[in-house]
């Protein structure tokens, strides 16, 4: 099926693209870009793609949707007059329909609309893995008339415009495909089943009521008989309502940070060897190390999964003053870093630690103070590298020391040479990360989007404009309320103003 | 300054003609059918646009008559008045004629929910709308009943498979011919009344049913599809049998405030003006309702009623338990009735008695005329164009209660925008259409060509998206200018609006170019609790802005700048404190505006739109939407829907450029053609 649009219209189209093509060079790709649009266009397409990975693997996973999708099974599995029974995993041949040689042996589901993932007819085959077979199936599926290669993300598109998601669970569902550690897994897999969904969904209910109620105020409480302390009410309820989500606001980005990755940033002064704690944690020489004060000089990343959670690691020049500019640089871009981390590992050398345990505390408060603006104690540890340097007399006095005193980040002293008190430190990181991600599945659903964190915030803005107009000018506090329901409609989706007037005529008797 | 003076009532009878015999012509421009409230405002207009217009009414001293409540605006109505006046039409005028009782409602709520409203002298209101009939030049009134719409071969250059050519009158048989018709029966389009258990046919009592050849051909011939409402009037009490003692006394605003930006005061002296009363409802007014619930077949049936202006039936069998306000409003200045406004009630006239003597003011009263019902048919008015043109029937227009709406300021607005249209098309003019983002009346049509209605449409401030700009005190700015252009709004007026244009501009110049310290605004004006934080400048827009200041403060303060504005004082409060939202709102009016401007064919078949949910295309291709714009305002339609048809329309779009591209190219070629042709060696 193609759009409605006269084919006579195609074909003129079709005619005007080559003669435009080879007049006019410089329109080439604009027009280019309007046969995609043309394919694209005609949503009833059969699409079709590989879904599981690329490259070798034991099953392959292929899928197709849309109206062919029937004509695509008939003619590749031999299903001549009947189609097989829906959703039946049946094991039979792949054949390819213009030559007729078998492709592959595999299993091959029907599910015919609308009780598929895309709302339309569809057909998965599971085959054997290998690039040949996969790129056999695939040829063979694009020679079956109305097919074609699916773009990015069509199948989830599909699925959306049939309404078989809503638009936080479409996002749940592509951070679960891109969900790297268990932690991320578990909170995509709860935002695609609809809970976070479920709680913007029952704010907007909410919000709703409120609107109608004040509407109801401005509309008919001068002719009619509207209940005393209706916008009491409403005061209570947008309170409430903005007390919400300015809790789910203050989640310190948990469920964002959960989704992209904690920053972690390893700082220091040179030589500390920080560049050997990267190393260490990502168990291979990542960046390079000697005993050259300033070999880092640039930031190096590198992407870590600590205990389920995911974690961004970035090693930086040591900070110091030089007159190197490329150091200087350096130096700035570390201390960017440290400015955006979420957490920051401070190295400090145990060497240089002043011999005598009472005043050690003191020295690391100050350097805390050189290296971050404002220490948050839950937003740093510190790591006392080279303990291997140390007697093992002074190693324990210190360990004492730091466990007597307060005020401090956690400090673990750790030998990235010997491994010493590395199982310790990994403990503490492991912790202070869950900390920072929280835990997806407990407590109430975690914002994961800044798409979402910024259209809440202008919910609660909005709401602060009802307060501030509540009770000078009711047409803008009301439009106040509304806005709060547009900011929040941008993620659940538009709210007429006949819901609102259903809300009225149910809840009050209005009347002259 | 009033601008109309009544004419005496004999110069009725020597200008309008009684008899078809006497008519000067057999053919006129625009004929309007029905002498209500969008009857008249339609034939005015069109005689204000400038063409010869025909206004056919069963019975000239009814025009102009206020068949319900002797009232006029308040909130969201008020709005639709201030707005049909700023395109030049009669009611706000005729309610400052007729007005004995002025109040601005939601006073304390914001001047964008301000609802002007009045209470009307029956007779004033109806002498007003008469002569001004009477003195509007190439307007002629004729008294008769229209038997049936004369239809021809379409236009083909017009979409539409039908077209009007005039109408045929009922007891001559005589047919006038016209460009274009407008129908505004009311409640007369196969109207019944009941009272009790007995059922009349009839759109009003005491007035002729109307013959049903116009039903017929609207259903049969044009093939239109037609519902049913209902509505109701209360019983009129004596007012001499009222003890008005025991209700609450409900004075006017003192200074009464006009409804038309061309008066600056009403004919009623403030002194002048009376009260209302209001009281309430009691459980026995509830026990005889339901007593007599089978002695009342108007409640009985389905056909729905208006939600918001419900019959006492209704009211107490949704709410029971309650008790629900009663306001005694007067009918005239020399009127000896009341109008019990929320009583509305079809039960037999007996029972009506015993039930009004359960109020207590009302406990001796004595009913004049008692209250019925109305069920009328109404077309459905998905099937017209903004214009309010019949989509399927060329030069048909509708307006008022036959396209399911209720209330004289819907009605007339309806009417106004109608008559404009179909004068518009006599003259072959492109029809016009207002937008929800610049008027209340572009919402209420908006409303009923994109949504339909399924109970009486009642038009409510919340319905407007851009409450904060579509203000009564600004309908002239937002509609004057485009009536002139139009050609329905006369010179004079014209030249007013542009003037308070004009001087709101530079005013609000002045106001931005005077600025101060907060330390020099607090010494200057020490009672506006300008808080001591304020370090930064500050401009007397800004100032003004603040919740204890007004614009008479200002001007005391700098007089040389600000004295010339003080007769906008109020007007410039309002645009200042609004301006930060309006200019949030203008950014989102562009992104409706370029929805709207994104149309969807008409033929587009929307069931092969695979992409949609089944819902979705039942809805889509029940309601047809002109825009993309309005297919957001349909119910049940979803975000994810909206993003096929903008896709749907974008490619749509691009498609068509291309076309005219390729267009282009050819006429090139032929133009390279021509010119080598020319250069040939002849």
């Amino acid at each position: 099926m193609m759009l409605p649009l006269p084919s006579v219209y195609r074909g003129i189209f079709r005619t005007a693209i080559r003669k435009l093509k080879s007049r006019n060079p410089s329109l080439h790709r604009l027009l280019s870009d309007c046969d995609g649009v043309q394919t694209g266009l005609a949503d009833a397409d059969t699409i079709f793609a590989l879904s599981s990975g690329h490259g070798r693997c034991g099953v392959a996973v292929v899928r197709v949707s849309g109206p062919a999708s029937a004509t695509a099974l008939r003619r590749m599995v031999g299903f001549t007059h009947r189609l097989p029974p829906p959703r039946t995993a049946l094991l039979r041949s792949i054949t390819d329909p213009c030559s007729k040689e078998v492709l592959d042996r595999g299993l091959v589901l029907w599910f015919p609309a609308p009780h598929s993932f895309t709302g339309e007819d569809s057909v998965e085959f599971h085959i054997h893995g290998g690039p040949a077979v996969t790129a056999a199936v695939l040829h063979a599926l694009g020679s079956v008339p109305g097919t074609r290669p699916a773009g990015a993300g069509e199948f989830t598109r599909r699925a959306f415009q049939a309404g078989k998601l809503d638009l936080t669970e479409v996002e749940g569902l592509g951070d679960l495909i891109h969900a790297e550690t268990e932690a991320q897994r578990r909170q995509a897999l709860r935002q695609m089943s609809g809970d976070l969904g479920r709680l913007y969904q029952d704010w907007s209910h909410r919000l709703k009521r409120c609107l109608a109620h004040v509407e109801a105020f401005i509309d008919f409480s001068e002719d009619e008989l509207i209940e005393d302390g209706v916008l009491d009410r409403v005061d209570s309820w947008v309170c409430g309502l903005q007390a919400e989500m300015e809790e789910h606001l203050k989640d310190e980005r948990r469920g964002e940070r959960l989704r992209s990755g904690v920053q972690v940033v390893i700082a220091g002064a040179t030589n500390a060897g920080k560049s050997s704690l990267l190393n260490t944690l990502c168990n291979r020489p990542a960046a390079i190390v000697s005993p050259i004060a300033g070999t880092t000089r640039d930031v190096v990343e590198t992407a870590l999964d600590i205990g389920g959670f995911p974690v961004l690691l970035s090693d930086t020049a040591g900070l110091r003053d030089s007159s190197d500019l490329v150091e200087q640089e350096g130096v700035r871009r570390a201390r960017e870093r440290v400015q955006q981390a979420d957490l920051t590992l401070l190295v400090v050398d145990s060497t240089r630690l002043p011999s005598d345990v009472q005043q050690v505390a003191g020295f690391l408060s100050d350097h805390l103070k050189t290296v971050l603006k404002q220490p948050e104690t839950d937003k740093c540890l510190l790591v006392l590298n080279k303990t291997d340097l140390l007697p093992e007399a002074q190693t324990e006095k210190l360990k004492q020391e730091l466990r007597r005193v307060s005020g401090l980040p956690a400090a673990c002293p750790i030998s990235c040479q010997t491994s010493e008190g590395l199982k310790d430190f990994l403990t503490v990181l492991r912790s202070s990360v869950q900390t920072l991600c929280g835990d997806p599945l407990s407590g109430a659903p975690t914002l994961t989007q800044s798409r979402h964190r910024a259209h809440l915030q202008q919910c609660v803005a909005a709401l602060g404009q009802y307060q501030r107009y509540r009770d000078f000018d009711l047409a803008l506090a009301a439009e106040g309320v509304r806005l709060a329901l547009t900011s929040l409609g941008r993620i659940t989706g538009r709210v007429g103003a006949e819901e609102i007037l259903d809300i009225i005529f149910r809840e009050f008797c209005i009347g002259k | 300054m009033l601008t109309k003076k009544l004419l005496p009532a004999q110069s009725f009878q020597l200008l309008v003609s009684r008899n078809v015999g006497h008519l000067s012509r057999q053919r006129y421009d625009v004929i309007v059918v029905g002498g209500g409230h969008a009857g008249t405002e339609a034939a005015a207009a069109a005689a204000r646009v400038g063409v010869d217009t025909l206004l056919v009414t069963q019975k000239i001293h009814t025009v102009g008559a206020l068949s319900c409540n002797p009232s006029l605006g308040g909130i969201g109505k008020g709005h639709l008045v201030r707005e049909v006046d700023a395109l030049d039409g009669l009611c706000g005028r005729a309610g400052d004629w007729a007005g004995i009782h002025f109040s601005i409602l939601n006073r304390r709520k914001g001047p964008a929910v301000w609802g002007p409203r009045a209470q009307l002298d029956r007779q004033l209101y109806r002498d007003f709308i008469q002569s001004e009939l009477l003195s509007t030049p190439r307007l002629t009134v004729l008294e008769g009943s229209v038997e049936e719409l004369l239809l021809t071969d379409p236009n083909p250059d017009e979409p539409g498979p039908h077209r009007v050519s005039g109408i045929r009158l009922a007891n001559s048989g005589q047919s006038i011919s016209a460009a274009s018709v407008v129908l505004t029966t009311g409640t007369f389009l196969s109207g019944s009344l009941f009272m009790g258990q007995t059922t009349s046919p009839g759109g009003r009592i005491g007035d002729a049913p109307s013959s049903a050849g116009l039903s017929h051909t609207l259903r049969e011939r044009l093939g239109l599809k037609v519902g049913r409402l209902r509505t109701g009037t209360p019983p009129r009490i004596l007012k001499d049998s009222v003890d008005l003692s025991l209700a609450e006394l409900h004075p006017p605003d003192s200074c009464p405030t006009p409804f038309s930006f061309m008066n600056t005061q009403t004919r009623c002296k403030p002194e002048e003006q009376l009260p209302c009363y209001l009281t309430r409802t009691t459980p026995g007014v509830e026990k005889i309702v339901r007593e007599s619930l089978h002695l009342n077949c108007h409640i009985q049936q389905d056909t729905k009623g208006p939600r918001y202006c419900p019959s006492i039936e209704s009211k107490v069998l949704r709410f029971s338990g309650r008790s629900h306000q009663v306001w005694l409003e007067p009918e005239g200045l020399t009127s000896d009735l009341l109008y019990p406004q929320g009583l509305s009630m079809t039960m037999p006239p007996e029972v009506q008695l015993r039930l009004i003597r359960e109020i207590p003011p009302l406990h001796r009263a004595e009913i004049h005329t008692p209250g019925y019902g109305v069920q009328y048919d109404f077309v459905c008015p998905t099937q017209l164009s903004p214009s309010l043109q019949v989509k399927n029937t060329q030069g048909l227009f509708l307006a008022g209660q036959i396209n399911g709406t209720t209330g004289y300021e819907e009605a007339a607005a309806q009417g106004l925008w109608a008559g404009v249209n179909a004068a518009r098309r006599s003259l072959s003019m492109p029809q016009v259409a207002l937008s929800r983002t610049e008027s209340y009346i572009g919402v209420l049509i908006d409303d009923l060509i994109s949504r339909g209605v399924t109970e009486p449409y009642r038009m409510f401030t919340s319905r407007a998206e851009f409450r904060t700009l579509l203000r009564p005190d600004n309908a002239d700015l937002r509609l004057t200018l485009k009536g002139f252009e139009l050609g329905c709004v006369s010179p004079s007026r014209y030249q007013e609006a542009v003037r308070v244009k004009n001087s709101l501009r530079d005013a609000m110049a002045a106001l931005r170019a005077v600025s101060l310290s907060s330390t020099h605004w607090r010494e200057r004006l020490p009672d506006i609790g300008l808080s001591e934080n304020k370090m930064s400048k500050l401009t007397a827009m800004e100032i003004l802005q603040h919740t204890d200041t007004t614009f008479e403060m200002l001007a005391s303060v700098f007089p040389e700048s600000f004295s010339p504005y003080m007769e906008f004082a109020q007007r410039l409060r309002i645009e200042a404190v609004y301006k930060y939202l309006c200019d949030i709102s203008r950014r989102d009016i562009k992104r409706i505006q370029k929805e709207e401007n994104m149309s969807l064919p008409q033929d587009v078949d929307y069931f092969s739109l695979s992409s949609l949910s089944m819902e979705v295309r039942e809805i889509l291709d029940r309601y047809r939407p002109s825009t993309l714009g309005a297919a957001t305002r349909l119910e049940g339609m979803t975000p994810a829907a909206i993003q096929v048809l903008f896709q749907y329309v974008s490619i749509a779009e691009k498609q068509k450029e291309i076309m005219q591209r390729q267009q282009q190219n050819q006429s090139e070629d032929k133009e390279d053609l021509c010119a080598r042709n020319v250069s040939l060696p002849q």
